[in-house]
């Protein structure tokens, strides 16, 4: 049995790549991740009430699962998402503080609260594909191919589990830093899912 | 309370991130839940932010809310009834 | 690996007080620690909750931590936990074991950035303290011999997946020994957003009540050691139960709110009792996640009820007694599930009246004296985090 890289994407406020493909975008600084969306003509209204980390985690989803995932209907319960990053959800954090911040001006707002969690992220992707799996979300000071290999690893320590989600997904002072991995366990040999080539796909 | 309606519309688009929606496209009589423009228990958690911000209308739970948020006609009638901003 | 993984410590700190036998004496009495905030300067006075009855200056005289140290309190929080854990596991520095601290916790330094944010400029070192990492790292530098530190932010299922990645560690043979739980003070921050998702109550929850309309939040900080029965046993430690199960799985429904049929609990329950080798008539306790949310006490119902039919347990929600804890609960109600099994003895669902008429069975509302071999546990997390663990009395 091994254990592939299936499908990967990297997203960065310079680059978009899916698959060894670069996709070219015209990218504003004010709204690129919304540019995005639009360019990738989906139809995902709910994608807009999204925070900067969920919505580029999202973007990258979809894009990685573009062909894999066909029916995004049916439950897929060997399948996990398991994601890192370093500023966890503080980008949207500092949002949702401007809405507590003044005594004057005190109006607390549920949707951005919602968004105060980095796992929300694995959420959002999981309900756009009904993805039943283990859900993990780990804080590491830094990108880590060492952690990310050894976190998915022992996610398939379950047997129920034959592939995962896996990555880095942060976003923090208008920067995104996206690497997605579709895992495989799988029968034939491909592309071998390990920290060189993790590290060679971010960089 | 014609004028009303068109600021409700305005001010739901921008707090309910309904960013494909122009005023145009919502009709003031249809539901805003289930059907219609199809918005979750979060979104009527914040009409009723809006509510009281905007309109200075205190709701005490989301139960409440449930009656006013029916189309964007009984809020604004609400609205005009309770207003005290 | 197959052998079974133990649980040779256990620390804990919460509302109900500091330690395991304070805790149990809180339980067996009935004594919760609900009440008006004390430490937390906040408006919302009208919202109960479960404070450390101890201030942070209180807890660094406890812990000899020098007053130039700068630390915030949920770290705080997690070192009078921790060490009673290590404590109870008997290590001895000058082994050679790969210790992992693996830790949950989403608050953070918040509620210190809270306090100081608009004087920042002059208190950097509390923005440097911030973020969910440096409380991990602050918890493993009082004790100084980690090799692996990580931190887990899942929301309130954080403390039992850092009991889940723990137990991986091991069975895949990564490290000797897996400290493993969740720290998590009070906070404005968070005090005010679930406000703001109106799912806070002004009166002490009531879990599985048909007239319950929210939680009540809490803080607290417990871990527990894990090891191989085999490491135990060479050790000479004697250890409290085992690890028998779990599993943890994605609602993929709401980032909020649980599906109607429970569906990721139901997956989560099911594949900790496929791992554990244990039908559900074998389960003699649960300890639900029984938030007392209208959402999550009827998801989490049906979920019971579509897994043990007409074999289900005792169930209680210890949040009546703790609080929510968020990201500490999976461990904080570990450990409650394991003073359970081995004390037979089932803590009260308190504040319970009102059957839900949608469910077949109520909680139970007075302490139980029962024989306990198999106990389940539930944290369920927002983003549809769903875990269960079952711990079980060794033979």
């Amino acid at each position: 049995m091994n254990i592939n890289i299936a499908s990967y994407c990297r997203l960065t406020n310079h680059k978009l790549e899916v698959n060894d493909i670069d996709i070219q975008i015209q990218k504003t600084e004010a709204s690129s991740l919304n540019d995005i969306y639009r360019h990738l003509n989906l139809s995902y209204p709910k994608f807009f009430k999204m925070d900067n980390l969920s919505k580029a985690g999202f973007l990258a989803s979809e894009l990685l699962l573009k062909n894999i995932i066909i029916d995004k209907e049916t439950p897929k319960k060997d399948m996990a998402i398991v994601l890192m990053n370093r500023s966890a959800s503080l980008d949207n954090d500092r949002t949702y503080q401007t809405t507590i911040q003044y005594e004057n001006n005190f109006f607390p707002s549920p949707s951005v609260f919602v968004y105060t969690l980095s796992n929300i992220v694995n959420g959002e992707i999981a309900i756009r594909n009904k993805i039943m799996g283990e859900s993990s979300f780990y804080i590491s000071e830094n990108f880590s191919p060492e952690k990310i290999y050894s976190a998915v690893m022992n996610t398939f320590s379950d047997p129920n589990i034959n592939q995962v989600i896996c990555g880095w997904v942060d976003y923090e002072f208008n920067e995104c830093d996206v690497l997605l991995l579709l895992i495989r366990k799988e029968n034939q040999e491909k592309i071998p899912f390990n920290v060189n080539n993790i590290y060679h796909l971010y960089t | 309370m014609e004028a009303l309606i068109l600021e409700l519309k305005k001010e739901i688009i921008e707090v309910l991130n309904l960013e494909e929606l122009t005023p145009e496209d919502i009709n003031e009589d249809a539901p805003l839940f289930v059907e219609g423009l199809g918005l979750d228990s979060i979104d009527a958690l914040e009409l009723i932010v809006l509510m009281e911000k905007n309109y200075g209308i205190k709701l005490n739970n989301a139960a409440e809310g449930r009656d006013i948020f029916k189309s964007v006609r009984i809020m604004a009638e609400y609205i005009a009834k309770n207003r005290t901003k | 690996m197959n052998e079974d993984i133990v649980v040779t410590g256990m620390g804990i700190i919460t509302g109900l007080g500091y330690g395991k036998k304070q805790t149990l004496e809180a339980l067996r009495l009935q004594h919760s620690g609900i009440g008006k905030n004390n430490y937390l300067q906040t408006i919302h006075a009208d919202y109960p909750v479960s404070e450390v009855k101890m201030s942070d200056n209180e807890m660094r005289n406890f812990l000899k931590i020098p007053s130039e140290k700068i630390i915030t309190r949920t770290p705080l929080l997690g070192i009078m936990a921790l060490n009673e854990a290590i404590n109870e596991a008997r290590f001895d520095k000058n082994e050679a074991r790969k210790i992992a601290f693996i830790n949950g916790t989403t608050v953070g330094g918040m509620e210190k950035s809270e306090q100081y944010y608009p004087e920042f400029i002059n208190t950097e070192h509390y923005i440097e303290n911030h973020d969910c990492g440096s409380s991990s790292e602050a918890i493993a530098e009082y004790f100084g011999n980690f090799d692996m530190i990580t931190t887990i932010s899942t929301a309130c299922s954080s403390a039992a997946n850092a009991i889940v990645l723990g137990a991986n560690l091991l069975k895949t043979e990564r490290v000797d020994v897996a400290i493993v739980g969740g720290t998590e003070c009070l906070s404005k921050f968070h005090l005010n957003g679930f406000n703001t998702l109106m799912i806070l109550d002004k009166a002490a929850c009531r879990p599985f009540d048909a007239t319950r309309t929210g939680l009540n939040l809490g803080e607290g900080a417990a871990y527990l050691v894990l090891e191989k029965a085999s490491d135990a046993q060479q050790r000479n430690i004697k250890p409290l139960c085992k690890l028998s199960g779990y599993a943890n799985t994605c609602d993929a429904y709401h980032q909020t709110a649980s599906s109607p049929d429970g569906q990721g609990a139901y997956l989560a329950m099911q594949n900790a009792l496929y791992e554990s080798q244990l039908k559900p008539e074998d389960i003699d306790y649960i300890n639900a996640h029984g938030t007392g949310t209208e959402n999550n006490d009827l998801s989490e119902g049906t979920a019971i009820m579509r897994i043990f039919k007409d074999t289900i347990p005792p169930v209680s929600s210890t949040k009546p007694f703790t609080g929510h804890t968020t990201s500490a609960a999976g461990s904080v109600e570990s450990i409650i599930s394991i003073l359970a099994l081995q004390h037979d003895f089932i803590p009260a669902n308190l504040n319970f009246n009102h059957p839900m008429p949608e469910l077949s069975f109520q909680p139970v509302k007075e302490n139980i004296t029962k024989k306990l071999q198999h106990v389940l546990t539930n944290s369920f997390g927002f983003g549809g985090n769903d875990t269960t663990c079952i711990f079980s009395k060794i033979e």
